[in-house]
Order: C-alpha cells, then structure tokens, then sequence
C-alpha cells in the first residue's frame, strides 16, 4: 500500500512541475501586468518604476529562476494586486472552496445513491420516470439562472434566505442548493445505470432466492459491485468543484478559489495564478489517491 | 397540515434569520461592484478603493466640492496661497488626531508626499505628477511649502488627491490604514465585508453614520437584489436593465464619457472633411433612451459638463447624412482616398450595449458611404490600439473608448487626448499644443477662457475625435436613506454625505 502512494505522489509530484512550467510561461504570453495594474494615463516613469519592482525587466528565463529559487524554500511569491503572500491569499479562499465541495459532494452522494438505486431497482417504473426526467432536467440546468432565479424566488420574493454572501449558516444554503443540482443529476444516472448492471448479476438471484430483504439486495449486495463506475464520476464531479466553481461563487459573493483564479488571470497576477494551481491540483491529488485507496478497499482484485 | 408545516418552517426560519440582517438604525450596509484588494491610502484614486477609506478614514488637504458648486474646499488644510517664486504654501488645520491617536502636523504631510514618490513602492497618486518634482518643505507644525516645478497652478487640486497618513507610516502596503477622517476600519475580512466605525474624536461634525459594512458582488443583479431584500443599503451601480424602480433607483452623471477616436495622421481620415463627415453622419440623439440611457448627455468635449472651463457655446454637430455624403463626394474629387476601408475597435463590455451602439454606428457610417467594419476586442488589445505607439499594420481604424475625468479639470485629460506628444492623442496641432501648455500654467478666469477656446477649437476647427455621450451610472439607494449620488460616485462616496429619512 505505502509503495503504491509512494509511486503516486513520484507521478503527481513531475505533473505538478510539469504544471508549474506550463502555467509560468504561458501566463507571461498574456502580456504585462503593468498595463493593467497601472491606469492608462500612468507616467512612463511609473511604469518603469513598477516593471523594476516587480522583476519584469530580467529576462523570462531568469524571471523563473528566481521563481524555482524562492518556490523551493516554500515561498510562492507575493500578490501584486493584494500585495501580500499568494499562498495566503489562495490559502484563505480554498478553504471556503474546500468546504463548498465536500458538503455538496456528500450530499450529492448520498442523495443520488438512494435515488439512482431505487429507481434502478423497476426499471420503467413510476420512480424511475419520474428520477429520470428530473435528473436529465438538473444536469442540463444553466446554473447561473438558475442562482438569480433562486436569489429573486427565495431571498427577494420570499424573504426566507440571505441573497449571498457569508456569515451564518443560512448563508450557506443556496449556493449549496444550486451547486448540488447538476451534479447530482448526473450522478443519479450513472448510480441508474450502473445499478441494473449489477440487479441482472448471478449474485442478486442467488441472494434473492435465499430470501434476503431487497433493501438489503440493493444497499449491501449490488451497490458495492456498482460503486466502482459511481466513484469514478464522483472523483470528476469533485474536482471540478474542488478547482472553484466561479460561476456561483461569482453570483453568491462566496469568497472561493474559483473566482480568485479568474480574477487573478484577469489582472495578470501571475503569483495568485500559480499558487491557486498549485494548491488547487494539490487537492485533486489527494482526492485521486483516495479513490484509489477506495477503490481498492471496495474491490479485491485491484488490491493485488 | 404539510402546508401548515411549510409555513411554520418559513415563519420559524424568518425569525430566526432576522437578527442577521437586523440592523442598527444609524448603521448602513453598501454593496460594491469591484474586489477590494489593497486598503492602502495611497492607492485611494483607484475608485475600488476610494470608495471604501477616500474621506471616510483618509482624508486630503484639499477637497473638490461635487455636490455644491464651491470649487476646491479647505479639508486638512484651513487656507494656501501661491508664494511669489510660484511655490505654494499651505496652512494645517490644528486639533486634529489620527485614529491611531497621535496629533497631525506637517511632518504627516510631508511623509505621505514622499510616500507616494518613493521609487520601492507603486502608489497611484504619482500619476497626477506627471513631469513635475515636488518638494514638500516643513515651515512649522502647521504650515508647510510645496516647491513644484515647474510651477503648477493647480496644485490645490492635486492635493485633493493625495491621501495623508502618519509620518510612521512604513513604505510599504498597509492593510490597516490610519487616518484622520470621520472612520476607522475596525474590521476586514478580505472576500467578505470591511467594517468602518465612526470615530469619537473626529475634529469635525459628527456624521450621522455610526457604521458601515461594504460588501462586494460582482452581479448587477445580486447587488440590485440586496437593496431590495433590505440586505443592503446603498448599491453605487446597478444595471440599466436592473433599474427599474422610480422610487430607489437614481440615474446620476458618471464622469465617462464616450467617444470615437480618430487618428489625423492616416487617409482619408486626415482630411478634415472626412473626419466632419463622420460626425455629421452619426444620429447621437438616436441612441438617447433607447440604447444609452435616457438622462445621458450628448457629449461636446471628453470631459463632463462641470469641468472648469466649459464652453456652452459648442455645439453638437447636427444629423446630416446628406451633407456627409457631399462632403465625402468633395473630398473624392479631390483625390482622398475615401473608399479605403475602416475598422471601429471597440472593447466588449465597456459600457452597457457597447456592441449595438457600435453596430448602429457603423450602419450609420455605411450608410453615409463609408466602408467600415466593426471589431469587438478585449481590454488587453484595445490597449494596442488606444495608446501609442499605434500599430500600423492594421490598416486605418477608429478606437471607441470611455475617458474619466471626474477632477473637475480639463488637464486631466487634454494633454493626453490631444496633445502631439499625449499617450493617446490622434492629432498633432501646433495651435492645439500651444493652448494646451498654456492653459496648463494659467490660473483663474485666464485658465478658463483658454480651455474653453481649447474645447471649440478642438471640436469645430480641428474635429480630432467623435464626441458621443457623458454616460449615466444607476445607484439604488434603500427608500429609508437619504442620498443622492454625484458624479464622483464612481471614485468615492463619503458617508459623512448619508442621512436619514426617518
């Protein structure tokens, strides 16, 4: 087990530079962040004075030397625009996306499980019709309508929830509600599909004909065979979530990595950009290992 | 009895959630439409940051008045003068106290001055002293000389731009800014809300304001909303498409202004009977209220009609496709080559339907006998084209842009609009030049006189640019607060301004 995280973290560990190189000079090709830090009737003095400041002079080769050099010692390089340490910066609103994700990626779960296995369970039954309109509805869903339409239904019409923004757990509940409707749709039919596979298998009739109870037959029995495409999905859904997802956090005012990302490469603050991918493809890291971890708890053969 | 429950749930869930949004009755909630990066006082031209800690927690010597029409006020400064050698000198307003708690002098003001000069650190404010060097010289405790050269007329003014911290102010971005001004910031969570204080020790008047929470969203929409809900009490800008309600929603000149930039040096668009031809050609009123808001102004300089030295006598160039069309066909026999494709560069998202505007506009010049394309580009290439050196590979092309000059004074933008050597001028006149570099060093009603015969010689003789419209912004304003935005809404918003109706 340990040799197999160790060669995971080696892989990870040559993307992430591999990352780091891409990233660095590509962000460069977007041109001077001088011209858009400073206003357009800036002085030529002011600007020479900026690119000095910030190293823009020296060359791109050894604008990355210094980079590596300070990276090295842990030191991700200060924001131009907030002028303070990147990683702060990125540290500060990943923590926000974190918990974004991982409650509505638990959530998200443990409602298209139930769902997608019950109506797995009669195929073309009423369940099923019903689950399988409305998840195709939430997985095609536009989600930025869909969150000012919650903000005028919910927060300006009926005055039940905040509009956005942060500060007590109320706060939480729409971008939580918009950000769980189209994965989960997804989900519930991957969970769908997966589970009819495993309900036709040879173990559900030997199980049924020894008379175990069908909550039982779908919960115990066919929903580990069928965990393994389901976690999959799972795994992508939450990487995406993990990498910030702008669009609500731009509607909701939720302070998240996504958002920052965009702003940043918007403003060219190539640090901000850097440290956000680095931290962000550090969690999706983690994440994959421990869907192989799981994968291998689920099913034996992947263990040897 | 599921239905009794909803409403029980909803009831509880009002409830619970009204002490959240509960407000006290002098604290008021503002929604921005921009990040907040930097709470540095240096930084304080940047309207993102201006309208948090401009006047509320930093304050100027001088202060330009926008709501009366006082002209330059006396803030930390009490009087000043223009000393015989053309330096001036300013006299210091006394008893007043940082809200750290130590006293203002004139070592205060000398340490912000040399701040915003240092070389190791970027601060905005530098960039109205263009091309001079400034000199702070400590008199004594409250008085203090600026040595400026070459001499400048309105210094007065540019001090209403440079924010005054303590002299133990290090050279670096702060994040928590000391000042003098009415507030103090007692709390910021960067993301989520700064939290500013009304202080106990202000030297002047109290403001009614004991708090103020800013919060930044990013959609129009959501901002709007908040008013709405009661989440928030002021929202600077919303949407024309969000401004709906009479009652909250205020219309208010913006300071930008938007016009087409054309470039003298290349044909046809050096002949001047072109460059007519494309003014007559355009239907300005047209777009009044339909495309561009109803309460904008058709533009006759490129900066807003309450810039010193404003010439009322210039004219919008009337609608007149035929005599366009003549005009062109004149210059054709004359051999200009007025068939030589132009391309309008105009940025996407610039103004609220910047893309159908520009349509109509190019329609408009076709339909004059212009060949003209239309390009929408992003912030960053609009930059090649907008400022120098122009590109000349890409053909003859007209820039569309939005200008700022909320200083009140045409300096602010003239050298630059219009001068041969300005950043982003189209034409090189010796005339233009000239009265520009004196009006620059005029004071008074001389300095006035040569901006407004700046002004009609640049529109009626010269015909440098395409005037369109002084735009509007839409703030919605909570119907218990009294509040009226100004065209210096977009770079600060003084909460010492903010009342109440009840």
């Amino acid at each position: 087990m340990l040799t197999f995280i160790r060669k995971r973290s080696v892989a990870s560990l040559i993307s992430l530079v591999g990352l780091v190189i891409l990233v660095f000079f590509l962000s460069r090709l977007t041109g001077d962040p001088t011209d858009l830090y400073l206003p357009i009737d800036a002085t030529d003095e002011m600007r020479a004075q900026f690119r000095e400041i910030y190293g823009l002079n020296d060359p791109l080769i050894v604008q990355f030397g210094h980079y590596v050099g300070d990276l090295v010692q842990l030191d991700f390089g200060e924001s131009i625009r907030k002028a303070r340490p990147a990683i702060d910066v990125v540290l500060e609103a990943f923590v926000w996306t974190l918990q974004l994700a991982v409650i509505t990626m638990a959530l998200v779960t443990a409602a298209a499980i139930v769902v997608g296995s019950l109506a797995a369970f009669r195929v073309g039954g009423f369940f099923d019709r019903v689950s399988g309109v409305l998840s195709l509805v939430a997985a095609s869903a536009p989600d930025f309508w869909i969150a000012i339409v919650a903000i005028v239904v919910f927060a300006v019409g009926l005055g039940w929830l905040p509009t956005s923004g942060t500060g007590t757990p109320w706060h939480w509940i729409l971008p939580i509600a918009v950000l769980f409707i189209r994965p989960f749709g997804l989900i519930v039919q991957v969970v769908r599909g997966s589970m009819i596979n495993a309900l036709s298998s040879a173990y559900v009739k030997t199980a049924r004909a020894k008379g175990i109870k069908t909550r039982k037959i779908i919960f115990v029995h066919a929903l580990r065979n069928a965990m393994l495409p389901i976690i999959t999905v799972i795994g992508d859904q939450a990487a995406s979530l993990l990498n910030g997802a702008v669009v609500i956090e731009t509607i909701f005012g939720f302070p998240g990595v996504g958002k920052l990302m965009i702003d940043s490469i918007l403003q060219r603050d190539f640090t901000v950009v850097l440290a956000s991918i680095m931290v962000t493809a550090l969690a999706i890291f983690v994440m994959n290992l421990l869907i192989d971890l799981a994968y291998a708890a689920l099913d034996p053969r992947i263990r040897h | 009895m599921f239905g009794k429950a909803i409403t029980g749930g909803a009831l509880l869930l009002a409830t619970s959630l009204t002490p959240v949004w509960a407000q006290d009755n002098k604290a008021v909630t503002i929604v921005l439409n921009e990040e907040v990066d930097v709470l540095e006082p240096c930084m304080a031209t940047r309207s993102n940051i201006g309208r948090v800690i401009l006047g509320n927690v930093n304050e100027t010597l001088t202060e330009l008045d926008v709501r009366g029409d006082q002209g330059l006020m006396p803030r930390l400064a009490e009087s000043w003068e223009q000393m015989e050698d053309g330096s001036w000198r300013f006299h210091l307003r006394q008893g007043v106290t940082f809200s750290d708690g130590s006293t203002f002098d004139a070592q205060d003001v000398k340490h912000s001055f040399d701040r915003v000069f240092d070389p190791t650190i970027t601060c905005e404010a530098a960039r109205y002293f263009g091309g001079m060097t400034v000199a702070a010289n400590v008199v004594d405790d409250q008085t203090i000389d600026f040595v400026v050269d070459p001499v400048q007329p309105i210094l007065p003014l540019l001090l209403s731009l440079v924010t005054i911290v303590p002299a133990e102010t290090p050279i670096e971005f702060v994040r928590d800014p000391v000042g003098t001004g009415p507030y103090a910031v007692t709390e910021w969570s960067p993301g989520q809300q700064i939290v500013l204080t009304r202080r106990d020790d202000y030297w002047g008047e109290a403001p009614e304001v004991t708090q103020a929470t800013y919060v930044v969203r990013t959609d129009p929409a959501v901002r709007a909303a908040m008013v709405e809900a009661g989440e928030a009490d002021i929202a600077p800008t919303i949407s024309q498409d969000d401004a709906t309600n009479t009652a909250t929603d205020i219309p208010y000149l913006n300071s930008e202004t938007v016009y087409l930039r054309l470039d003298a040096s290349q044909a046809p668009v050096n002949d001047v009977r072109v460059r007519r031809a494309i003014n007559m050609a355009i239907d300005r009123e047209a777009f009044i209220g339909t495309l561009v808001p109803q309460d904008a102004l058709l533009a006759t300089a490129i900066y807003p009609p309450t810039t010193q030295g404003w010439n009322p006598d210039v004219q919008v160039p009337a609608y007149d496709p035929e005599g366009a069309k003549a005009l062109l066909e004149e210059a054709r026999a004359d051999g200009v080559p007025v068939d030589t494709p132009i391309t309008i560069f105009a940025r996407t998202a610039n103004f609220p339907n910047v893309t159908e505007v520009m349509e109509a506009i190019q329609q408009m010049l076709q339909e004059a006998g212009f060949t003209v394309e239309l390009q929408m580009v992003e912030v960053a290439e609009h930059e090649v084209y907008y400022s120098k050196p122009y590109p000349t590979d890409r053909g003859v092309y007209i820039i569309a842009a939005m200008h700022d000059n909320r200083m009140g004074d045409p300096s602010f933008s003239a050298y630059f609009k219009y001068h041969s050597e300005g950043r982003q001028s189209g034409i090189s006149d010796p005339h233009v030049d000239d009265l520009i570099t004196r009006a620059s060093a005029a004071t008074g009603e001389e300095r006035n006189k040569l901006w407004s015969e700046l002004q009609a010689y640049v529109h009626d003789e010269v015909v440098a640019d395409v005037l369109l419209f002084h735009m509007v912004g839409f703030a919605r304003v909570a119907e218990r607060i009294d509040w009226t935005p100004t065209i210096a809404t977009n770079s600060q918003l003084q909460l010492s301004e903010i009342g109440f109706k009840e």
